[in-house]
């Protein structure tokens, strides 16, 4: 196993002040159980998950809650034993409204029958290990929350050669990766284990930005029993490196084409606390219902790393965090240039929560946008090469030919363009709102062409 | 030959119809809108003007000359022109429904665009010969075409740009095509003939 | 008598232009022939109903415009305004379709909540417009059915009757609705719908949540106690789970019972006085 710097640098990126200092010690500690939870069935990518349960039932850790309702959507099991309170609408951490389960725990936290699983043994059938992966309900943890069991059966002609371990964490204020990787740095080495496994023994790369040195010394221990093409790499910080497509160009020096998905590049992205999750269920048979995150924020008492069962109310994470110092002017889901700013404190952690944040009044601005005057500040920093500018006039004009044209949808939605906006216009929402859109219009297309074929 | 390239220069830029010349100005505020239309209404002037001159050309030395009819050159130069126009409404209804859709009234109008009847008149002015008179017409269409197409992106652009209310539409069009006059001023005595 | 003297120049004029004309009109006369394409006629026919003053106000480009509208994209009939009654007695003999004895169809804003009454949850700084913020989750507003007043709707309507009041909340001028419908469309919440003219009792609420929910956030939602329902003896009132609903088929005539309603969801607004006023 060696340790290098990565040899390539994707474009753009910015330097944003991390304020990681304010949670990167701080060992995780596992919040007490809540009396209630709430837990949404739009927790990944793709369709929401069918309710298994009835009002009023009592269900143990671990029993399904929902199932899947599409082959891109995912279970979500009880995050801890109770009864049903409520199955209704609701506002969710994502920022919208969908069907929530509400329910009370009964403090005992049992294990439903048949849960934990026995182990599945490493030579275990491939397909067997991706159904349980599947089972568990595992998604992509990093915030995109696509379903993990998908990305691990990518079709025979897309052969994987380099698996990557996302340990970037770029994002400010977050450090739940970075202690999973100092805490659970041999769980990770099982599941990077069984992942590569999974794919065929590909290449290993591991990418951690150069601001988390006891995770690369924590890592580099753990990882040096680990036999095969295994390499650690320590990237420059910067912001969206540890976005997905990104990352890949910094470490492999392939980029992904337009449209495209990492398989078309051999290559697989794993963020680690997905890998964690996959260790558990491979290894011990626990289905996905807790998280590490990060509470954190200068508006926060004591910011921490908790571990918490998915749908833990928001409010309960504040209280355990011993409240507020300053009353919050905005809270945030996740990270403060991805995250989501949450409508209600009543909504529940989701899989894909990586942090909750609170800013205080003094670091949020009411904006009052302006007109693009041309600067091209968001051109040099975008780190998919695009011109926000035009994309986001186009986006207010609706000149939805111009927008693919200018191939909106290869947006991440970093917001790295927002950041630097001197005339504060809200780049990404103009993103969001055209990439919808045009989503819109080519389903409509696509089902008149249907229509008439 | 150095003449004709001479022409088509002047034609184009030193003396642009549109930018210069101020000639055909309707059209090119009324179909700016957008790039495809304006390339469509670029072809259309093309195809009418190098056509009208030839045919304006032939009226007036073998018709109109022989028979010291010159008083009757406009009447007949429009019903030439006038023709042609309406052939290729005819053509364009054919073959691309969504571009004579796009064009919509401007397309008749280029009857009465000053730029292809001034064409005609200044070919007979300046006494070209046949080909010359072929060769400016070219590069009097050309320079429509260029002058509208430069002008389309602009506006194209400005149309998103978000102006303040009261220069939004026609306001801020007007000034744009002053500015790119202005410019196209800075073309003069390139080419002296 | 004199003699008929007809000078040279007379006949040479004559002929130059006589013959010029000749051959363009036998050129375009060919043209007309090969290169003709067939027109769908109902088209024409429908362009010759209109005023053909292409004044626009049907939201379509002109006449002609509409005429194809109506033909190819089912547009509603009664969108020409300076025409009137005798444009759409024509519009309707020609299609062979009843003309609509019915009334005049205006739009209606479903919601009530403005500011003072509908509370808000969060602060929304981001794009002025109710599509951009609804598939972001909304403007902050707690109610998820609510009218969000960032104006999408008062941005579409070709003649300007809807208006954004300071309170955050889309209002329609009935005088002014020429009944297009384009509002009922671009409204992301689904909130407007179209109501014949001379009804006076409205239920300005679409919020399908129950009573305890809908009393959280605001003052003058629909809480479904059912007591319009009786009042009218289900006759113009009907319950869609927790919401009354207006059923415009069957006129209410008794008005009061908007005063059963405790959240003064239920509203009476007579839409013929506005115009007359």
């Amino acid at each position: 196993m060696k340790t290098r710097a990565a040899p390539y640098r994707c474009a753009g990126g910015l330097h944003p002040v991390y304020h990681k200092s304010l949670t990167a010690a701080a060992a995780t500690i596992p919040l007490e159980l809540p009396s209630t939870l709430v837990i949404s069935l739009a927790q990944h990518l793709g369709a929401p998950a069918r309710p298994l349960v009835k009002k009023n039932e009592t269900v143990g850790r671990g029993q399904p809650l929902a199932e899947p309702a599409g082959f891109i959507s995912a279970w979500i099991h009880a995050p801890t034993s109770g009864k049903i309170k409520a199955i209704d609408e609701q506002w969710t951490a994502a920022g919208r409204r969908a069907t929530v389960i509400t329910m009370e725990s009964d403090g005992e936290d049992r294990w439903a029958d048949g849960y934990p699983q026995p182990p599945l043994p490493a030579d275990a059938d491939r397909k067997q290990q991706i159904d349980r992966v599947a089972a568990a309900g595992i998604v992509g943890m990093g915030g995109a929350g696509f379903p993990t069991h998908v990305k691990l059966s990518p079709p025979p002609e897309k052969a994987i050669d380099t698996l990557i371990i996302n340990g970037a964490e770029c994002e400010p204020y977050l450090t739940a990766d970075q202690r999973m990787m100092v805490e659970d740095a041999d769980r990770l080495r099982q599941g990077i284990d069984r992942i590569r496994r999974l794919l065929g023994t590909p290449a290993v790369r591991i990418a951690i930005e150069d601001n988390k040195p006891d995770a690369v010394k924590a890592i580099q221990q753990a990882l040096s029993s680990l036999d095969g093409d295994v390499e650690v790499m320590v990237l420059p910080s910067a912001y969206p490196q540890g976005a997905e497509k990104q990352l890949i160009y910094s470490v492999t020096g392939r980029e992904v084409p337009s449209g495209g998905l990492p398989m078309d590049v051999g290559t697989l992205v794993e963020n680690v606390g997905t890998t964690l999750a996959v260790a558990d269920a491979l290894d011990s048979g626990l289905p996905l219902t807790e998280r590490v995150m990060t509470a954190t924020g200068d508006a926060l008492s004591q910011p921490a790393n908790l571990r918490v069962r998915i749908g833990t109310p928001f409010d309960k994470i504040i209280e355990h965090c011993g409240g507020t110092k300053t009353p919050p002017a905005k809270v945030v889901c996740g990270g403060p240039m991805m995250g989501t700013a949450l409508p209600s404190l009543a909504a529940g952690v989701c899989k894909t929560t990586s942090g909750l944040l609170l800013m205080p009044q003094d670091t949020v601005h009411f904006f009052e946008s302006m007109a693009c005057i041309r600067c091209g500040r968001c051109v040099n920093y975008c780190p998919m090469r695009l011109m926000p500018c035009t994309l986001s006039e186009g986006g207010e004009a609706e000149d939805d030919e111009l927008l693919e044209e200018y191939r909106i949808l290869d947006c991440i939605e970093c917001g790295s363009c927002a950041y630097v906006c001197p005339a504060h216009r809200p780049m990404v929402q103009h993103m969001k709102n055209s990439k919808a859109r045009i989503a819109l219009i080519r389903r409509e297309r696509e089902l008149t062409k249907q229509r008439t074929s | 030959m150095s003449g004709y390239l001479l022409l088509i220069i002047s034609a184009v830029l030193v003396n642009n119809f549109v930018l210069t010349r101020f000639l055909g100005i309707c059209p090119f505020l009324g179909v700016s809108r957008k790039m495809a239309t304006a390339i469509g209404m670029s072809g259309a002037v093309v195809f009418v003007m190098t056509l009208a001159a030839a045919v304006t050309w032939l009226l007036e030395h073998y018709a109109l000359a022989p028979f010291d009819l010159a008083y009757l050159r406009t009447i007949a130069f429009i019903l030439v022109i006038a023709t042609f126009v309406q052939f290729v409404e005819y053509l364009l209804k054919k073959f691309s429904p969504t571009l004579h859709q796009g064009l919509g009234l401007f397309l008749p109008l280029i009857t009465t665009n000053c730029a292809v009847l001034g064409l005609a008149v200044l070919n007979i002015r300046e006494g070209h010969r046949f080909m010359e008179a072929l060769v400016f017409a070219l590069g009097a269409a050309l320079g429509f075409a260029l002058a509208l197409i430069l002008f389309t992106s602009l506006r194209e652009r400005i149309d998103r740009a978000n102006p303040p209310q009261a220069f939004r539409g026609a306001a801020i069009a007007l000034i744009t095509a002053g500015l790119l006059s202005l410019a196209f001023m800075g073309f003069a005595g390139l080419v002296k003939i | 008598m004199l003699p008929l003297i007809v000078p040279l120049a007379i006949i040479t004029s004559t002929a130059v232009i006589g013959l010029t004309g000749l051959g363009c009109g036998l050129l375009l006369a060919m043209a007309a022939r090969f290169l003709a394409v067939r027109e769908d006629e109902r088209i024409e026919a429908l362009t010759e109903c209109l005023p053909g003053i292409n004044c626009g106000a049907c939201g379509m480009a002109g006449c002609g415009d509409y005429a194809r509208a109506i033909i190819e994209d089912d547009a509603p009939v009664n969108l020409c305004k300076p025409g009137g009654e005798e444009t759409l007695k024509a519009i309707c003999a020609y299609l062979g379709i009843e003309a609509q004895a019915g009334e005049r169809e205006v739009a209606l804003v479903c919601c009530g909540g403005h500011n003072g009454l509908a509370k808000h949850q969060a602060t929304y700084n981001g794009i002025a417009d109710c599509i951009a913020a609804e598939r972001i989750g909304g403007d902050g507003k707690a109610c998820p059915f609510g009218c969000m007043g960032l104006g999408s709707c008062a941005r579409i309507c070709p003649v300007n009757a809807i208006e954004i009041t300071e309170q955050r909340l889309a209002a329609v001028h009935p005088a002014l609705c020429i009944g297009c419908g384009a509002c009922v469309k671009a409204c992301p919440r689904n909130l407007i719908g179209m109501v014949p003219e001379s009804r006076k009792v409205h239920i300005l609420c679409r919020s399908t949540d129950r009573g305890p929910v809908v009393r959280k956030y605001c003052e003058v939602g629909c809480i479904g106690c059912n007591r319009c329902v009786k009042a009218v003896g289900k006759k113009g009132i009907t319950m869609d789970g927790a919401l009354a609903v207006v059923d415009y088929t069957v006129p209410i005539e008794d008005v009061s019972v908007a005063e059963t309603c405790p959240q003064s969801t239920i509203v009476v607004r007579d839409g013929r006085k506005e115009n007359a006023s």
